[in-house]
Order: C-alpha cells, then structure tokens, then sequence
C-alpha cells in the first residue's frame, strides 16, 4: 500500500490501527483496518484490511491477538459482524481465520488475480459479533461470485 | 492552484454568507494551505452559521495548530492554548459535548499546557466515559499522566491491574517496575486502611513484584495452552533492574545463566528467541559464556547418520533450537575469538548445515524463507569478520559466491540481497545491484529509509545512468509526500481524528527534512549538469530549469533528520561491534559535511550561469542599496563557505573514522580528499573570482590578476594530473588463482571525471570572458594599425591550459581502453582456471560472482569514457 492510503485509514479509522512491538523495539506485527456498512440493514461491521506479523514473531499466537483487539473495537463500535477477505491459495491464513470463528461467506472469483495473472479465488470470511443474535449476517452464500458484485 | 481555490471560495461565501457548503470548502481549502488564524475564524463563522458541534471544534483545533505552528513557545503558552482550551471549557459548562473527538481535544490541549491533573479529571471523570473506540484508551492516557505527575502508587496499581488481564503485555511491566522502585525510593508505605490508592492494590516493595511475576510466571506454566514469552521476559527484566540497583535480592529470582537456560528450553524453537535473549546477555558474566552454550546444546536433539559425519536436527524446531545457539554464540563474541583453524572449521560447518537444512523447505513457495537461510548468513558473517582481520579479498568473494547461492534456493531473501548489495560495493561493482536492490521491492517510505544503500554508490563507482536513476526513484517518492500529506490532513479534520493533525504534519516534514531526501536533489542535478547539460551554451537554462539559486541555499540544515535505517542488515554481533549511538551520529555529521560540500560546490556551478553585471558595474553602490547582491558577493561568499567546509571536512578525515562492516556507510569524503578532487574543483571555482575581477575592470589595469590567472590555470593542469595519476593501476587482477580487485582506482577516475566537468564549466565561463576581450583587443589592433602592441600573456596561457587539459582527457581515456582490454583478456584467462576442492555448486556461484563484477567494471568504464569522450569535444569548443 501506498503512503496515501495509510493515512487514509489513520485519518478516519485511527482506532483501528494497532501494532505490536517486541521488549527490544523490534516491530512484531500490525493489523489495520475500518467500520462501514448500513446499521438500518444490519450491515455495519468492521472490515480486516491488513495483517501481518514479521517472520521471526510467527506462531506466537501474535496475529489471533490482533485479531481479538479488531473484534473488541468492532464490538464496541456495535458491528454485527467482521469480514476480511483471504486468497484461498493461502492456507495457512485460512486455517487460521478459520480457527478464529470465521467462515467462508461466499468466495470471490479473481479477486487478487491484478496482481499476479493467476486465477485465483478469493474467500471472503466473515465472524459474527455477539450483537448479531442469530448469526445471520454469517448464513453463506451458495454460489461464488465476481469482484464487480462486491459493493 | 491551492491559493486559487482558496480565492474561489473567499469569493463565494462573500457572495452567499450563509452557505454552510460554501464556508466548510473555504476552511478546507485554508486547511490544504496549512492557514490555521484563518482556519480558526472560518471554523467559528461556519458554526454561526450552522451550531453543530464538529465545526466549532474544528475552529479550536485550528488553535492548538497555530500553538504548534508557533515559533515563539510563550506565545503558544500564554495565548492560543489557553484560548483553545476556554473556548473548550464553556462547552463543557453549557454540557455541549457530544463526540468522543471533542474529549480527545480537550485531552490534547490540557497536555500540552501541561495541566496534567486537570486532564487527569478530564480522563477519569464522566468526559472520559466517551473515550471508549481505542482499546485501552483511558487506561493508555491515564498512565502517561500517572508517570508525568510522579503518581507512583497509581501508576503501579494500573499497571498491575492490567497486567493481571493480559500478562503479556510489555509496556505495562516496565511501568510496574518503575513505579515499584520509585515508590522504594520514596519509602512509600499504604495506608493502614482502606484502598491503597484510587487505582486499587499497591506493590511497593522487591520482594512483592518478585511474587508477582513469579505469581504471573506460575500461571503460564500451569497453563496447557501456548506459552506467553511477557512473564519470562519480565522476571529477566526485573533482575536487570535490580541488578542495575546492586541489590542482592535478585538471588531470589533465579540464576539467570538458569533462567536463560530455561526460556530457550521453552522458547527455542522459536526464531524470535535470539531476539528476546538477546536484550539479557549482559545478564551473564563472561567466564559462564562456554558453560551457557555447552548447556544449551546439550538439550538440542541432533544425531549422526555416519561415523565421522556433521550431527544434524531430525526436524525444523531442531534445526531452529541448535540456529539460536548458534546466533548466541555469536553474540556472546565466541566466533570472534576463534583462531584461524577453529574460523574456517566454523565455516565449513555453517555451510554444511545450511545444505542440509535445505532439504526441510522442499516444499516452501518462493515467497517464503528456507529454514535454514540464516545458516548461510552466519557463514556469510564469520567470512567477512576472516576478511576484517586478514584483508585477503578471497574471502569477500567466497562470500559472493555463498550468497548467491543462498538466494538462489531462497529468492525472496531480503538479508541476502542486502549483504550481497554492501559487499558487491565494496569490491566497486555496482551493476549487479540495480537487480538485487530493485528486487527488494523497497517501497514508498522505505525509499528514504534505505535509499541510501543505492545512492551511495551508484555515482561513485561510476555508474552514472543507474544513479540518476535511483535519486529519480527516491526524488518522486518525497514530491509526492508534500501532495499526499494534505489531503488527509484535512480527512482528519472531517472525522475528528485531532491527533493525527500533527502527527501528519511531524511525519510530512520529517521526510521533508531528511537527509536523504536533500542528498538525493543535490546529486541529482550535479548528475544532469555532469551528464546531461552542453557545457558550451546551456548552463543558464539548466539553472533556471532545475529552479537553482545559487543565494538560496533549501536545505534545512538544523532541522534535518537522519531517517536511514542504518540497522536493515540483520547481525548477531557482540555489543562493542554492533552500531552505537556514536556511529549515528558520527555518520550524520559525515554525510552532513560531505553534503556541504557538495551543494555548495552545485550552487558554485550555478553562480556562473547568473548575468555577470545586472546593473552597470560602476553603479554597484547603487545595486546593493537595491538589495541586489552581486554576482561577485555570491561568488565570494559561496568559496568562503566552501573553504570552512572543506575544511570541516579535512579534519574529520583527519579523525579517521571506521565504522563496523554493517553499520552505516562511510561517505565519499575520505577518498573525495585523497583523491585531490575536492582541492582541484575549490582551485578551480577561486579562478573564477580573477576571471571574474577581468571582466570588471578589463585588460589595462589588471597585470597581478592576469599573472595570478596564468599560475592557476597551470596550477589547475598540475592538480588534475595528481588525480589522473591515483587511478592508473589496474582494477582487477588474478593472481595465484584469487581475485584481486582495486576499487579505489575505480572511485579515483569518478572523481577525475567529475573534476573535469566541473573544471570545464568554469572553462566554459573564462572563455565567454576572454572571448569578447580578445576579439576587441584585435579590433582596437586593427584600427591602431599598430601590430607591435604585445598581446597580453593570458591568452596564450588561457590556450595552453586547454590544450594542455585536451591531452589530460585524451591520455585517461586511453588508459580507459587499456583497463576495458585487460579485463577482456582476463575474462579469457578465468576460464581456463578451475579450483578442484571446490563443489561444482561453489564452482558455478564463484563463476558467477566474477563475472558480475568483471562486467559491472566494464559498464563503469565504459560510462565514463562515453562522458569523458562528450567532455573532450566540448574543450576543443572552449578555445579562444
């Protein structure tokens, strides 16, 4: 990501940035992202835009502790779920959002595929926060879809 | 295009007073502009207009902006905060306060008036009830003022309660303990009844934060789950601290030779151990170095397959536990105090169990790391510290060849590419950088944090194309700072993000003051007037186009910022060879000299290009009372300050600085002066003050000048021979089978190269002088009829210098060509040479590691003479 877009996310989101340093100084991981949706449609929630924990800080457990302070701040902002998104191909992610609570919602066809002219699907993950009661934001979808779908 | 908005919309709100839109544009467009008086009134209009809260705060942070704006800090004090923070008051007593911004606000300006207590009601009474997105907030701001008000018994009961919560965070435990000895030191004692303070439970003595971090450390180890590192570490820390003290009671905790011992039994196989360990080695005393290492290894599993044969780690959290001792050892000095024997065993065994480690990554994307890649760069390490202490090159080269091997199993191994980038430099071979850096993929910010390991050498080892290049790349970056920070500023303003303002503002100009960044503008044009500009009719143009003011000196030298990142390259060195704060700043006050020098020599270039006299030369009275200094004051000036800066820079070679193999590069100044370039081009630019009195006063009263002129131009020829003679020996050499290069030789001719444009340039400015004086002298000859008038000796002098600086050209670059011929012929010659003891792997990297070098050698060369080449026609154009 570009300067821009950082600052972007620092200027309107600034809670929701959050890193995480080592006793030495050493920066271990980072996780960013925003809320957004419709309250009225029950689509307000809070979105993972960015994660990432250094090599040398891997299976410490740090990137589900990132993880768990986003939920906090969307819960308190009242989201009724988070999101993210995930390349399918990246499997040690998924099983780890996986292992967080978060399920397939519907996955999205060439959603990363720009960048590398690799066909390549997309998950797009989803968790229910404790204000959606039934869990409906979280019911998946039955068929993938393409990224002009996507609002 | 700024103003102009900002025009527009003044023009518009005049026009429709009330338009809520039109004033919030107008304050948006002040707020592009960085406008804060008028910010702060557009903001208060707007909210008479329309009362909602967001506006009339908007109006306040406009304040706290002009506070930090302020030059004067009484001002800041005495008027805008207290303003801002009144105006904020009366909405807190009319019970106005809506947002959790507006609270943020308040808290901003009560700090910075350093109302610590008040801002502490602010958090802790019912305002700081919205404080509620971050995480942590109020408890964040309330430690910050617990600290700042020396509110130990607070601070320690918050940081234990939040410790208590979440026993891995650290912040907090450095808190804990701080306050826990503040409050020693103070005798504090809790009262005999009730709470200990408003925060809740107090600790105040050793051996009560003992328990508590062994209390937290016994909840770990109970635990089935994932160990957290935070309660390990603490209790380290805690002996540190005590330690620190000479207290005794750090005996209670443990031995920390056992302590380490039992942090990597548990953490081991993770490669943040070393990281963690490291902080804590001065916890152990040099005489348990040995035993520490023997008992780590011990735990380690490795087994043999064959007799005599290497033992190796069954799987990957073996093969990490037994890299972290490794990376220990090291650290703790012991590969440093091997012998030579013991030095290259250690080698061999580094590289045979990075091939072997090899075998567990079969599977690993090329994004990924191989498991065992630090291996190589530990092998990598121990070759370049055989080097430091030897100075035989083969080892440098057989460094090469292992890096490039480790890169080619681990493409994306970023530690590889930047040790290959500094060592490939040191041996003076450029080319194979512009691959390696531009496969790093450095991004955005990173241009101006590791820029430097490109721009450093680029243009000093010839390579002038890629270095235009690298500035350009770093150039654009910092352009686009200025535009991107503006926007966002004012995204802030319209979400109420208050205390990103200023960050935004402190992170636009620290990049707008880096170091880099003023480096990078100042080689860029020195590069396009070396390279690309017509030395014969273009320097005014060039001047203008590039916007340089040779009385305008833009770089902000007592705001500048060193935003290198000076410790990119990973290292497990001891302490008294990893970089210190002293380096930092010896490498600052270097880059800063050699800059000095360098822009001053640009802004010397550019004092040639402005109009000799502006005003006629006998109202030059007249002209300083206008306030136009004249070209002659600038120039005087201008080689004033370059003899102070030049003399700077003399003594700090005289010092002799050296900095570690991976600390910060040391800059072209030592070899600028051992070249004779940097007294050459000062030489050069001190004529043109005689060439310059010349033009002034004309050829009949000004025998000295014209004498003086004669001498220097000779002088000059002398000067520039000196520096000729430094580069005539071979770059690159075989000798009994081993490389042998000289990259000094190479860095001397850069120099000549450059010398010789800069000596044209003012060439180029005696011969506009002398021209006209000639042809009129010719003319006045013609009209006399008198052909017996002697013509004056500088002209004569004048052509002798130039043809003497014709042959100068000539000669180097035919010693050029001898260079280019016997690298082709010992590109031959290497073919035919073969090592037998080595692996055909090792055979093949070594191959091609000369060949990068042999080949980046021919660029260069082939570079400077294509410019030198240019610059021999442009001499044959400056004579009379």
């Amino acid at each position: 990501y570009g300067i821009p877009f950082y600052l972007q996310y620092l200027a309107h989101w600034p809670e929701y940035f959050i890193v995480a340093e080592a006793p030495g100084g050493e920066l271990m991981g980072y996780i960013m992202g925003k809320a957004e949706g419709s309250v009225a449609r029950e689509e307000w929630h809070g979105h993972v835009t960015a994660l990432s924990v250094a090599p040398e800080f891997r299976r410490l457990g740090l990137a589900a502790k990132l993880m768990e302070l986003l939920e906090e701040i969307s819960e308190r902002k009242g989201g009724f779920f988070v999101d993210l998104f995930v390349r399918v191909s990246n499997q040690v992610a998924v099983n780890m959002y996986k292992q967080l609570g978060y399920s397939v919602y519907r996955t999205v066809i060439e959603y990363y595929s720009a960048s590398n002219n690799e066909p390549d699907e997309d998950a797009y993950g989803k968790k229910a926060l404790s204000r959606d009661l039934d869990k409906k934001s979280i019911i998946p979808l039955p068929h993938p879809v393409r990224p002009e779908d996507i609002e | 295009m700024a103003e102009l908005v900002m025009k527009l919309y003044e023009a518009a709100v005049k026009k429709v007073p009330n338009s809520e839109e039109y004033h919030s544009h107008l304050f948006m467009a002040y707020a592009r502009v960085g406008e804060y008086k008028k910010m702060q009134q557009a903001g208060m209009a707007l909210y008479k207009i329309v009362p909602k809260n967001p506006y009339y705060f908007w109006s306040v942070m406009s304040l706290v902006m002009q506070a930090i704006s302020a030059q004067d800090e009484k001002l800041s004090k005495t008027m805008f905060l207290p303003l801002a923070e009144r105006m904020v008051e009366k909405m807190v007593k009319e019970d106005k306060i809506e947002a959790e911004a507006e609270v943020q606000l308040y808290f901003m300006i009560l700090e910075r008036l350093g109302k610590y207590t008040e801002a502490l009601e602010v958090v802790r009474g019912k305002l700081g009830e919205k404080l509620t997105s971050e995480v942590q907030s109020r408890e964040n701001k309330c430690m910050s003022l617990y600290r700042k008000l020396d509110q130990w018994p607070e601070c320690n009961a918050l940081s234990r309660k939040l410790l208590l919560k979440n026993p891995d965070d650290w912040q907090f435990y450095l808190s804990y303990f701080d306050s826990v000895f503040h409050l020693i030191d103070e005798a504090w004692s809790p009262p005999e009844q009730g709470e200990h303070c408003t925060e809740g439970h107090v600790d105040s003595a050793v051996d009560q934060a003992i328990k508590f971090v062994e209390d937290r450390i016994a909840g770990e180890d109970s635990k089935d789950s994932r160990h957290l590192r935070g309660p390990y570490l603490a209790r380290l820390e805690l002996i540190k601290r005590l330690r620190q003290r000479s207290s005794s009671e750090e005996r209670e905790l443990g031995n920390p030779l056992d302590l380490m011992f039992e942090y990597f039994v548990k953490f081991g196989d993770k490669p943040c151990c070393i990281t963690d360990l490291r902080i804590f080695v001065d916890l152990l005393e040099p005489d348990q170095y040995v035993q520490f290492i023997n008992r780590l290894t011990e735990t380690v599993p490795l087994s043999t397959q064959a007799e005599d044969a290497l033992a190796q780690p069954a799987d990957i959290k073996s093969l990490q536990r037994h890299l972290c001792v490794v990376q220990l050892s090291r650290l703790l000095g012991m590969h440093h105090s091997l012998d030579t024997e013991h030095k290259l065993h250690l080698i061999e065994e580094l590289k045979a169990r990075y091939l072997y480690g090899l075998k567990f990554g079969k599977s690993c994307l090329k994004t990924e790391l191989q498991f065992s890649d630090m291996y190589c760069l530990l092998a990598a390490h121990v070759l370049v510290d055989f080097w430091k202490e030897t100075g035989e090159e083969r080892h440098l080269w057989q460094c090469l060849g292992l890096l490039e091997e480790g890169l080619s199993n681990s493409p994306s191994n970023a530690q590889f590419k930047l040790l290959l980038i500094i060592i490939y430099c040191r041996l003076g071979a450029f080319e194979p950088i512009v691959d390696l850096y531009s496969s790093l993929d450095a991004k955005h910010i990173q241009h101006d944090t590791i820029g430097y390991l490109v721009t450093r050498y680029a243009e000093p080892l010839g390579q002038f194309a890629a270095a235009s290049q690298s500035c350009n790349f770093s150039l654009r970056f910092f352009h686009s700072n200025q535009k991107d920070t503006s926007e966002y500023i004012i995204q802030a303003y319209k979400y109420g993000a208050f205390e990103k303002i200023p960050e935004f503002i402190a992170f636009r100009n620290r990049l707008n003051n880096s170091l880099h960044f003023a480096q990078v503008r100042v080689e860029r044009m020195l590069l396009d007037l070396f390279l690309e500009a017509n030395i014969l009719s273009s320097l005014e143009e060039n001047v203008r186009s590039m916007g340089l003011c040779p009385e305008e000196d833009d770089i902000p030298w007592k705001e500048m910022q060193d935003n290198r990142d000076l410790t990119v390259l990973v290292s497990w060195d001891p302490k008294s060879r990893q970089l210190s704060e002293e380096d930092r700043w010896l490498s600052l006050e270097e880059e800063i000299l050699w800059l000095r020098i360098r822009s001053l020599t640009l802004r010397l270039i550019a004092t040639l290009a402005t109009p000799s006299h502006p005003v006629e030369p006998k109202n030059s009275e007249k002209a300083a009372e206008n306030g136009v200094a004249s070209k002659n004051d600038t120039l005087h000036e201008l080689l004033r300050q370059l003899e102070v800066a030049l003399e700077g820079g003399k003594r700090f070679v005289e010092r002799k600085v050296q900095y570690h193999f991976l600390g910060p590069p040391s800059t072209r100044l030592t070899s600028a002066f051992a070249s004779g370039s940097c007294q050459c081009q000062a030489s050069a630019f001190r004529l043109v003050v005689d060439v310059h009195d010349l033009d002034i006063s004309g050829l009949d009263d000004t025998t000295e000048v014209q004498e003086r002129l004669g001498n220097s131009f000779k002088d000059l020829i002398v000067q520039l021979k000196d520096i000729r003679n430094k580069c005539e020996s071979d770059l690159f050499e075989i000798r009994d089978g081993q490389n042998k290069t000289k990259p000094a030789a190479l860095e001397n001719l850069v120099f000549f190269t450059e010398t010789v444009c800069i000596i044209l340039w003012v060439s180029s400015y005696c011969s506009c002088i002398l021209r006209p004086l000639k042809s009129n002298l010719q003319k006045k000859k013609k009209k006399k009829k008198d052909a017996n008038t002697p013509t004056p000796a500088i002209f004569t002098n004048y052509q002798e210098y130039i043809s003497a600086l014709q042959l100068l050209i000539s000669e180097v670059l035919d010693h050029i060509k001898g260079l280019e011929t016997n690298l082709t012929a010992l590109k031959l010659d290497s073919l035919s040479l073969e090592d037998h003891t080595l692996s055909e792997a090792e055979k093949k990297f070594k191959k091609m590691v000369r060949e990068k070098v042999q080949s980046s050698y021919q660029r260069s060369l082939q570079e400077m003479a294509e410019l030198l080449k240019k610059r021999l026609d442009t001499v044959k154009g400056l004579k009379i």
